[in-house]
């Protein structure tokens, strides 16, 4: 009975993090770039959504694509106000770019939860779940919309694979991720794959932080902390790996679910541990190229 | 300076009348310096971005305003300063620093966050400046005026301490879930948080006592945001009741309580819950949580709560957060110490204010004394101070504790099976 | 060129110390309260850039090391009422300990792989303090019931002679074969090695005395306010406001850093008024300044000369 209660609470939160860190880690990949506003970025795309349904009366459905639509923008802003003017600035050695985008992104997350916790106050707020109801699989109660939850995170992972594996645009940005100047030599203009890039990163952050306020609730507070889980999950995974970021995502969601029927006091602590663990004995990650 | 060569007499004559007028002219400006009756000011700090934190500043202006209405304090106006400390403890000392070195202030009122309200304390004590938390619930404030009391006498708190917070629960659960409701078993709910040591402690002694049988005392971190697997546990238990101890979180475990529809009734302390916004917070999902707090709108525990809840209902939009009650009446309460004390010398302000015998809006307001566990504490009991229990019904705050001043019954969402 | 701005600078700086000792005379208890902090917080900064400016490891959790030396120094006044010059020392010692402890993952990882690391360390120790709470307090923070002194000024003159005591040492560290030698292992190790020079024992000596000096800050930080919690000492947002500070300061000047600390705790207080905001306010100035003047505020007047 506990068992298949880990099972499926593991499932749903495994999934979450699945999706909130398989943005954070493609944008690294394809672009380089550290985005340490991602937990900024899911916030206000949770807290518009929410207002959106509530304040503005457009309901469940309405509100998460308003919140969806807010994560995106505010992903463009990021790229557009902060990363490409470090990147593409004269004033800064090459070598020191990764420093300055990380600080630059750092700054700007302290912003944005800056302006949302005066706009919204530092409350916590939680989405309308989109599906309601409860369904009892095998004598263990579940809410309908964490099923729902774990199904929308595959799909759109799985629409994510799609789209790097068997479409032109993806190819290239695979590609970009490799060999950016081998890309441009053939022709490709560099910017569009990176604003493709940074499309589908917003997009990801987006539905992430609503599907998280939709959950477990997100407030002003807590934005930090969703920065570093990601940024946790995908050093585990191994930077700029999709799948080892899935992998990841999946163990560091049951050993927090383990651990919360065992000691509930205890819950983050050995994910931690298997983290300095794996990152000091294998230091590419588990599925990361060196 | 050129050395004059004039003889004596005539430099006296030279200065004589210049240093008369430069005399008139000083003495007039300084009468004219001298104001009328200078206010007294009382720095506030609060958190702007926090519900509870913005209440204690509008509180206090509100209650500032209403003394100055009726001629201030032997003629001199109130006047707040207020600070926002964004929560964070350093910020707030040095606000505090600013407001005792720069804005002059007689008493300062600061944050409902215990780590902030520890933090000034001992810089209550070296600038020797009365302080007041209307708030803050951690036992250590008023056991640190115990233990050296000529030290740390500036210090006030002004609201229930944990301890006494979990007594007021026993108490509510014995005069309604295990009397009316005939419930017989409870687990303990709380966050691994210092500020919940001091009360599931008092939770583990008082609830037997008050008739609840203690199956499980669970205390989960506080960064928790997947309730489940607490929740799978304790359904597995069967309770009648669960008492929560929460602060830090209440929303989220809240939302998931209802959308697992967990069958166990939610009582206790959940300190979100007693915000205006819980409700729209949670989407509705706060049906049938119940919660301790200082006061409810529309409930009467004195004369002068639901004049002051309107007014601040009709100044500010919502109503005000357990603390702009404790607020309200501590401005008062501190403006009647400076009467009485007829100065605003920092002993002679404390020593008026250990004699407080006031009926503000949460109750009779009495600090405990020196002989007392937790000296300058607000001192629990009926007739003085209880706090009510409420339960959030279709939206609204519903007061079910205690009896004399209940505007409602309890009851429960279909999916709660109700104790027996 | 580069001898001639550095004794120009190091007389600016001498002035600029001079004038600084002699503010308590103006200044109000209040003002003189936010230097001692900023004073202490530009320590916290300096001890930052001599890991990453020189040794280039991207430390994300230098509240690991002062909240190891701001909790022993306050657990051993607190419950063993220890004199204060004893606290200080065993949290140096703890530090140390913890530095030398992170520097060996730190040997292996580069980049963002130690960086991970770093801010696991912190978070470990947040969660330690609130799971031993009985010792340490737990959220609320512990009293510290000695304390450097009741006079504010004191209290500042105290932060002062500490913070140049400590830029006189890690700068001219910086200055030295050891810093232009961490600096070369910083920037390609590889390459360093190969020159003859011992990494890692350097790596080591970086690592080790930046925990000191962050791990004595940190126990005359919470010597002065009184009370440690970890929202004061620990918390992420205080890493990042030094890694800000730093960064703002000019990064690889070490005495940027202590710029850059001062300047953020002041803008800080200044825009005080501006109540919720003020936040919002001097990350965007922050922001501002990188995107525009990449070398920081000591940085571009020190470069500026240089490249052109």
């Amino acid at each position: 009975m506990t068992a298949l209660q880990i099972l499926i609470d593991g499932f749903a939160i495994s999934a979450l993090y699945a999706l909130a860190a398989v943005g954070f880690t493609l944008i690294f990949g394809v672009s380089g770039v550290l985005n340490l506003s991602h937990g900024g970025i899911m916030l206000v795309a949770a807290l518009i959504g929410w207002w959106a349904a509530g304040d503005l009366g457009l309901g469940v459905y309405g509100g998460t694509l308003v919140g969806i639509v807010a994560g995106l923008l505010t992903a463009y802003l990021t790229y557009f106000v902060v990363v490409r003017p470090i990147q593409r600035s004269r004033k800064i050695p090459r070598e020191e770019t990764e420093i300055f985008v990380l600080t630059g992104t750092l700054l700007f997350g302290i912003m944005i939860q800056g302006g949302m916790a005066a706009l919204f106050s530092d409350n916590p707020v939680t989405m309308r779940p989109l599906i309601r109801g409860v369904v009892n699989i095998f004598g263990v109660n579940t809410p309908k919309n964490e099923i729902m939850i774990a199904v929308v995170c595959w799909v759109v992972i799985g629409l994510l694979w799609l789209l790097i594996n068997r479409t032109r645009a993806g190819k290239s940005m695979l590609a970009a991720s490799i060999n950016p100047r081998g890309l441009t030599l053939l022709g490709f203009e560099l910017s569009r794959i990176y604003f493709l890039v940074w499309t589908i990163y917003g997009t990801l952050a987006g539905i992430a932080g609503v599907l998280l306020a939709s959950f477990l609730g997100v407030s002003t507070a807590n934005a930090g902390q969703l920065t570093a889980s990601a940024f946790s999950i995908v050093v585990l995974g191994g930077l700029g790996s999709v799948s080892g970021s899935l992998l990841a995502a999946f163990v560091v969601g049951y050993l927090e679910t383990i651990t919360a029927y065992v000691n509930p006091e205890l819950r983050p602590i050995p994910a931690l541990l298997l983290l300095v663990l794996v990152v000091c004995l294998r230091p590419q990650g588990l599925l990361g190229r060196r | 300076m050129i050395v004059s060569k004039q003889t004596p007499a005539r430099l006296a004559r030279w200065i004589a009348p210049r240093a008369v007028a430069l005399t008139a002219a000083l003495s007039l400006t300084s009468a004219a310096a001298i104001p009328a009756a200078e206010p007294i000011k009382i720095g506030v700090i609060g958190e702007e971005s926090s519900v509870a934190g913005a209440s204690i500043t509008k509180a206090a202006q509100m209650a500032a305003d209403d003394i100055n209405a009726h001629g201030g304090v032997n003629g001199r106006q109130v006047q707040i300063i207020t600070y926002d400390d964004h929560s964070s403890a350093s910020d707030a000392v040095r606000a505090f620093q600013r407001a005792v070195t720069e804005d002059k202030v007689s008493a300062v009122i600061a944050s409902y966050i215990s780590e902030v309200a520890l933090a000034i304390e001992p810089w209550s004590a070296r600038m020797k400046m009365p302080f007041i938390t209307p708030g803050a619930a951690s036992t250590d404030i008023s056991k640190h005026v115990h233990d050296d009391y000529a030290t740390n006498k500036y210090t006030f708190h002004g609201w229930l301490t944990s301890a006494f917070i979990a007594q007021s629960i026993c108490d509510f659960e014995h005069d309604t879930i295990v009397k009316d409701l005939h419930a017989k078993t409870t687990v303990v709910m709380s966050e691994d948080a210092a500020w919940t040591t001091p009360l599931d402690a008092q939770y583990l002694e008082c609830l037997p006592k008050a008739g609840l049988k203690v199956l499980d005392h669970i205390r989960f971190n506080p960064d928790t945001t997947d309730f489940t697997p607490i929740f799978n546990k304790i359904e597995g238990e069967h309770p009648d009741v669960i008492t929560t101890g929460i602060s830090h979180v209440g929303v989220q475990p809240t939302v998931q309580w209802h959308d697992q529809r967990v069958p166990i009734a939610m009582a206790g302390q959940s300190s979100q819950a007693t915000t205006s916004t819980f409700w729209k917070d949670t989407n509705g999902d706060a049906e049938g949580v119940i919660t301790a707090s200082a006061a409810a709108p529309g409930v009467a525990i004195t004369p002068g709560t639901v004049p002051f809840t309107d007014a601040y209902i009709k100044k500010f939009g919502s109503s005000p957060a357990y603390d702009g009650y404790t607020t309200y009446d501590d401005v008062h309460i501190i403006a009647d110490a400076i009467k009485r004390a007829g100065s605003t010398d920092p002993d002679k302000m404390v020593t008026e204010m250990e004699k407080t015998d006031y009926v503000g809006t949460i109750g009779r307001v009495q600090f405990y004394g020196q002989s007392d566990q937790y000296t300058h504490a607000l001192k629990y009991g009926p007739g003085l101070v209880t706090g009510v229990d409420i339960q959030w019904q279709n939206g609204k705050q519903v007061t079910i504790w205690p009896r004399d001043k209940a505007n409602g019954k309890i009851t429960f969402p279909a999916a709660i099976k109700s104790p027996h | 060129m580069t001898r001639l701005l550095r004794s120009r600078l190091v007389w600016i700086a001498a002035l600029v110390v001079l004038v600084a000792a002699f503010l308590p005379l103006w200044l109000s208890a209040y003002m003189l309260g936010v230097l001692t902090v900023a004073y202490y917080f530009g320590v916290f900064s300096m001890s930052w850039d001599l890991l990453f400016g020189f040794a280039g490891e991207v430390n994300f959790g230098p509240t690991f090391l002062i909240g190891l030396g701001a909790y022993t120094a306050a657990i051993l006044n607190n419950q063993f009422s220890l004199p204060i010059p004893v606290c200080v020392v065993a949290g140096a010692l703890a530090a140390l300990v913890g530095g030398l402890l992170l520097a060996m993952p730190a040997l292996r990882l580069r980049g963002p792989y130690f960086g991970l690391v770093t801010l696991v360390a912190v978070l470990l120790l947040q969660n330690a303090i609130v799971i031993f709470a009985k010792y340490t307090g737990g959220e609320i923070g512990m009293t510290v019931p000695s304390v450097l002194s009741i006079d504010p000024r004191v209290n500042y003159w105290y932060a002062l002679i500490f913070m140049v005591i400590s830029a006189i040492i890690l700068f001219g560290l910086s200055r030295s074969a050891i810093g232009l030698i961490l600096q070369a292992s910083g920037q390609d190790a590889i390459e360093a090695a190969a020159l003859g020079f011992n990494v890692t024992k350097h790596k080591l000596a970086a690592f080790s005395i930046s925990a000191v000096f962050s791990g004595i800050a940190g126990a005359l930080l919470v010597l002065y306010m009184g009370t440690a919690s970890v929202g004061t000492v620990i918390d992420i947002a205080i890493g990042v406001q030094i890694i800000i500070a730093a960064v703002l300061g000019g990064r690889r000047t070490i005495l940027g850093g202590a710029l850059g600390a001062i300047f953020l705790i002041c803008a800080n207080e200044l825009l005080r008024p501006l109540g919720q905001l003020n936040t919002f306010v001097v990350s965007a100035v922050a922001l501002a300044v990188i995107l525009f003047f990449p070398d920081g505020l000591l940085g571009h007047v020190l470069r500026g000369g240089e490249r052109e």
